[in-house]
């Protein structure tokens, strides 16, 4: 086995002959190599078909019954079909069950949408804005004769979504502010931005949440106490701040000097250096840290479990306790898996493609 | 103007003017953000006051020596619900290290191999590892242990037990895996083990003094092999043994058992943290360049020459940051132990709190715990780091 070279020709230069060539020399080439192969390939016998036959030949699709699923020794998929929208969307009404799925497009839809640095002008607020007050319509209900729906009875996909959007919107203009007071030259404020960043930084999100949960009904008045989907926002936009402010500082650091004293030649003051000279450059420098960060933030919302809210993970729980089925919840947790996969991966393939869109057009 | 003067303006120039700032106007902002700051503090502080003499819940450390008396089901330090709150937490924090450890040590190994044949060039190994990798970087780890400790008990037979490897048993209680007798008492064994390093650490740094590289191996080789067989010769006269576990019925008998719990953390935690440093060997053998293997190879250099002289010094610059706050997330990840049932520092501090209601000195606990167990880490990596650096003169 030898390491790619970091400048080997691109397949696409080579025709398809040597290409077919190259491809076996890479499999059977070498001894190790024929090892490695005979391996793989062998494993794959034993594991596969054992496999497909649960997965596929020998599972429960329709109809959607406990029955179909009963009569199967394979996967009991036909669960999946016929609970998948209690999955989705918890215990919120069975007949409004459009209004969270509307909900949930509408989130991963700003989401994308702010990703693009094209979209970053004042706008963007007033579209964030938007979106959450059209959520929380959607969701909430009491206007437009939507019948009302309390928050305890929201849950699922919509909460995972509501969590990651609020956590990184609100936190992203906390985050600058962080990243802008820990370069500050005033010692007060950058002692202050780098006290909160680091202790956030160095606990789990687990007891921050657990912390809030405990500590809010002490700190403040009982008038004052938000509830528990509240809290856990709450909770989530401050970690993901301290996150944040950290890759935006890593941006900033990598400005050149000369951009600072170029603005201050113009006569610019420091908010506006910041914000039409530094800040656009420096955060179009960090968009894969970013990314990253955010996928992150969505993978970690899955820790409201245990702050009792009814994420994707909670509500695939509750419909797995239903008696009349034999409880299948490889295949359950297989499909959760997968909805976070495609949010997750989908999410880093956009910013990755908009990364290079933009690497082009420089 | 003189030469000199010339000369003294190259050498030292200038510092530039200070730009016309108002320091008058920056000292108002921070003291109206410490004001601001101060205010808030004193809020939060007399709500509280008000809020805990509203509960009647007295402040103070007393309740860290009163009687834990609750059960954790598995510590790797003795512990008996008898013992006081103070050495539940610690029994706490053993669990939390004790995981964490094993699973930096098993993920930096597998995360290692898998880091390599992400870049081989056989494309079904590459593209197997890349599956792995792409798999725990998009899908929650809570999500990971879950489904794990739920296959615990469905992939296992109801009674009996399963034999993976020689050695090995799995059943519905856990798994079962060859237990080493030591024929000392733990706290001998940790102190021969700690004079052990010492006594390494000092023959390499002996040897170190002496200047060849090649003498510094040989010895620390040789130091820790007379020192291998010694311990076995003193523990084969003192009756060393090794425990097989065998089966009883669905129970073990002998051998050392690691509940379902426990194992599902490890395994998970194991699973997870791989696919990530798996990503950063990757970078850091890309980030050698292939002139570097060639030139070393060029001077007449061994293979393992190579390797060890040449591209892991600067792998190593670029692997070590990064790992450090992937070793921080493994403690942070641990944490996840609570939805699998495994008692660790959180689950521990959580019952604490819940049974005495000193939430406040609680919280407190929590923090300097988590930075203390960070800081540690970090500056012990950092230091390293800093013995790899490039040493300029």
């Amino acid at each position: 086995m030898t390491f790619a070279a970091p400048l080997a020709r691109r397949p696409a230069e080579l025709s398809r002959r040597t290409r077919l060539r190259t491809l076996a020399s890479h499999l059977v080439g070498s001894p190790l190599n024929l090892a490695l192969t005979a391996a793989v390939a062998l494993a794959a016998l034993t594991v596969l078909p054992g496999l497909l036959r649960w997965a596929v030949l020998d599972a429960a699709f329709l109809p959607a019954t406990p029955e179909t699923c009963r009569a199967t020794t394979g996967a009991c998929w036909s669960f999946v079909l016929a609970k998948h929208s209690q999955i989705l969307f918890g215990i919120y009404p069975f007949d409004a069950r459009w209004r969270p799925a509307l909900a949930s497009a509408v989130l991963v839809g700003v989401l994308i949408y702010s990703v693009r640095p094209a979209a970053w002008r004042l706008s963007l607020t007033s579209i964030w804005a938007a979106a959450l007050v059209a959520v929380q319509i959607l969701m909430g209900g009491g206007v437009l004769g939507l019948t009302p729906v309390p928050t305890a009875m929201w849950g699922g996909l919509p909460i995972t979504l509501i969590l990651t959007v609020v956590a990184i919107g609100g936190g992203f203009p906390l985050a600058i502010l962080l990243a802008l007071a820990r370069r500050s030259e005033m010692p007060a404020i950058r002692l202050m931005s780098t006290v909160f960043i680091e202790a956030t930084r160095a606990l789990p999100l687990l007891s921050i949440l657990f912390i809030a949960s405990i500590m809010l009904p002490l700190l403040l008045p009982e008038a004052l106490l938000p509830d528990k989907l509240v809290r856990a926002v709450i909770a989530l936009l401050l970690f993901a701040s301290a996150y944040m402010a950290e890759v935006i500082r890593g941006g900033l650091q990598a400005m050149p000097k000369g951009q600072y004293e170029a603005a201050t030649a113009l006569g610019l003051s420091y908010w506006q250096t910041q914000r039409l000279v530094i800040l656009p450059q420096a955060i179009t420098l960090v968009i894969p840290a970013l990314t990253n960060t955010i996928i992150v933030m969505i993978k970690n919302t899955s820790l409201v479990l245990v702050v009792g809210l009814f994420d994707l993970i909670s509500s695939g729980k509750s419909a797995l306790a239903d008696p009349l089925w034999r409880s299948p919840a490889t295949e359950t947790y297989l499909f959760i898996s997968a909805i976070y996969f495609v949010l997750c991966f989908g999410f880093g393939r956009f910013a990755d493609m908009l990364e290079r869109r933009n690497k082009v057009a420089r | 103007m003189g030469l000199s003067r010339v000369v003294e303006l190259i050498e030292h120039p200038r510092k530039p003017a200070p730009l016309p700032g108002r320091p008058g106007k920056h000292l108002g902002v921070q003291a109206l953000a410490l004001g601001l700051a101060a205010a808030v503090l004193v809020v939060v502080v007399w709500t509280t006051a008000s809020n805990l003499a509203a509960r009647g819940i007295p402040l103070g450390a007393d309740f860290l020596l009163d009687r834990a008396g609750f059960t954790v089901s598995e510590t790797l330090l003795p512990y008996t619900p008898d013992d006081s709150n103070l050495w539940a937490i610690v029994v706490g924090v053993g669990n939390t290290l004790f995981v964490s450890a094993l699973v930096s040590l098993a993920s930096t190994l597998l995360g290692t191999l898998l880091g390599v044949a992400r870049i081989s060039d056989n494309p079904l190994v590459s593209g197997l590892a890349l599956l792995w990798i792409e798999g725990v970087r998009n899908t929650p780890p809570i999500l990971l242990l879950i489904f794990l400790y739920t296959l615990w008990w469905q992939a296992l037979p109801a009674t009996g037990v399963l034999h993976p490897l020689p050695g090995v048993l799995a059943s519905l209680r856990g798994v079962a895996i060859p237990a080493l007798i030591f024929p000392w008492p733990p706290t001998t064994m940790l102190a021969a083990l700690l004079a052990a390093g010492a006594l390494v650490a000092t023959a390499g740094g002996l040897a170190g003094r002496f200047g060849r590289d090649r003498r510094r191996w040989a010895l620390t080789v040789a130091a820790l092999l007379v020192l291998t067989l010694a311990v076995a010769a003193a523990a084969a006269r003192r009756g060393f043994a090794v425990n097989l576990p065998q089966a009883a019925g669905a129970d073990f008998r002998g051998g050392a058992v690691i509940t379902p719990e426990l194992f599902t953390i490890l395994a998970g935690l194991t699973l997870y943290t791989t696919g990530f440093i798996a990503e950063i060997i990757r970078t850091g053998v890309n980030a050698v360049p292939r002139a570097q293997w060639e030139a070393a190879r060029a001077l007449g250099l061994s293979p393992p020459n190579v390797l060890r002289l040449v591209v892991l010094p600067q792998m190593l610059r670029v692997i070590l940051p990064p790992m450090t706050s992937q070793y921080i997330n493994v403690v942070k990840n641990s944490t996840l132990a609570l939805v699998v049932g495994y008692t660790d520092f959180m689950t521990v501090m959580g019952t604490v709190i819940n049974k005495t209601s000193h939430a406040i000195e609680g919280t407190l606990v929590i923090v300097g715990v988590y930075l203390t167990i960070n800081l540690a880490m970090s500056a012990t990596l950092n230091w390293y780091n800093g013995q790899l650096a490039v040493k300029e003169r």
